[in-house]
């Protein structure tokens, strides 16, 4: 028998003017680093790391569930809603989490549409954060399948939505992260992995930003796996020339959901993206 | 290639739990090898022939055109990226799908996994 560190707690806040209940885990004590997870999936891509004594020794991580997503619940109404997530609303998700739990400008790690997001901030809101791990994440990305497969009567989204996503993931992993990573997807609601890619493969609104990213206030550090087929290495490549001063990792053997999919194989690099990020709390600007 | 094909046929049949997702699954796939033709006809989830080309009085419910060369990189025990999957080979320009794509994503999982019961186990000698 064993019994995990990680604890999971709620916490309501008010987003598009409405609250929201959202979930939220963390496990160790340090510098707070704040996990956000992809499109159509959950705080249990983040497990592995939350369980890593050596990484939760210095370092206290958080990951929450977006609305919609795992135990966080939709808002009053979705019953009639479409939800089609945006920058704006997942903006201020992430900053309400952090100011709700009084987090002192953490690091923020986020992969696919989490690392997009935290690009969008790192560009918006670099005040509120003390520095950017963006996993398989890219300026922009136009969707190479048609996002509507994945809510419609007639076929489960979410069995769709796992198999476009296999596409995404290393051989390399082993097959019981490869099948716990597409059990999430599996599990997504009705219509939130498309809404979710909604804003991945049309929000174009990022591209501008990109060069007014300050790293030397807060680093960018961008990792992105050979086996991704949605943000490549070269999309990724494209993306780090574009803000002055970011730094880049190219995981040969992993995909589009490294923490999740292949846990040991990316640890090496979540520790040397920790590394490069401020060692302790800038002080305020 | 024909013979490969015919292996996927009796190892499907061997392989319950995907006989399971293909239940529901009564369609004819065409896959085109460097412009060889082979139509795989499902019944059930079961494959029940393998018929080589050319022909134009068959009719598809959808295709992946492809080379021998990326099936076999497919077919790898772990393939470079871009041949790791029927997607990848379409995103890398080494494959095509044609047709009818919704009933492909309705039986996806299935129709992958049906088409990788080819895969090598572990790498060939040289």
């Amino acid at each position: 028998m064993s019994i995990e560190p990680i604890t999971g707690r709620y916490l309501t806040v008010t987003v598009e003017g409405a609250p929201r209940r959202i979930y939220f885990e963390e496990a160790g004590q340090g510098r707070p680093v704040l996990c956000l997870h992809t499109a159509g999936a959950d705080t249990r891509q983040w497990r592995h790391l939350m369980n890593d004594a050596e990484v939760t020794a210095a370092h206290r991580l958080i990951a929450f569930d977006m609305p919609w997503h795992g135990k966080s619940l939709p808002p009053e109404g979705f019953e009639t809603q479409e939800y089609l997530l945006t920058t704006d609303a997942y903006i201020e998700t992430v900053l309400a989490v952090i100011d709700g739990l009084g987090l002192d400008r953490p690091i923020l790690a986020g992969c696919s549409m989490g690392g997009r997001i935290a690009l969008q901030l790192a560009a918006l809101h670099p005040g509120k954060f003390s520095g950017f791990i963006a996993i398989e994440a890219s300026d922009f990305q136009p969707a190479w399948y048609d996002i509507d497969w994945f809510h419609r009567p007639d076929a489960h989204g979410g069995e769709m939505g796992a198999a476009l996503v296999s596409a995404n993931i290393s051989p390399h992993a082993p097959d019981v992260e490869r099948w716990n990573t597409l059990w999430m997807f599996m599990q997504s609601g009705p219509g939130v992995f498309r809404g979710d890619l909604s804003f991945y493969t049309r929000d174009d609104s990022l591209i501008p930003r990109l060069s007014s990213i300050d790293t030397a206030k807060t680093p960018v550090h961008i990792i992105v796996g050979a086996y991704d087929l949605t943000c490549t290495p070269e999309d990724a490549a494209r993306t780090a020339r574009a803000i002055p001063g970011a730094t880049l990792a190219v995981m040969d053997e992993l995909g589009h959901f490294p923490m999740s999919e292949h846990p040991a194989g990316f640890r090496p690099f979540f520790v040397d993206a920790l590394e490069r990020m401020p060692q302790q709390v800038p002080a305020p600007v | 290639m024909i013979d490969t094909f015919r292996h996927i046929q009796h190892q499907l049949d061997e392989t319950p739990h995907l006989l399971r997702l293909g239940r529901l699954f009564s369609e004819t796939v065409l896959i085109e090898v460097d412009g060889a033709e082979f139509y795989l006809t499902f019944e059930k989830g079961h494959i029940v022939s393998v018929v080589e080309g050319p022909s134009r009085k068959t009719p598809w419910r959808f295709a992946l055109r492809t080379d021998a060369e990326a099936l076999a990189k497919f077919w790898r025990p772990r393939p470079a990226p871009g041949f790791h999957d029927i997607f990848g080979l379409v995103k890398i320009g080494r494959g095509r799908v044609d047709g009818d794509i919704l009933s492909l994503v309705k039986n996806l999982r299935f129709f992958k996994e049906v088409l990788s019961l080819a895969r090598a186990t572990t790498e060939p000698t040289a």
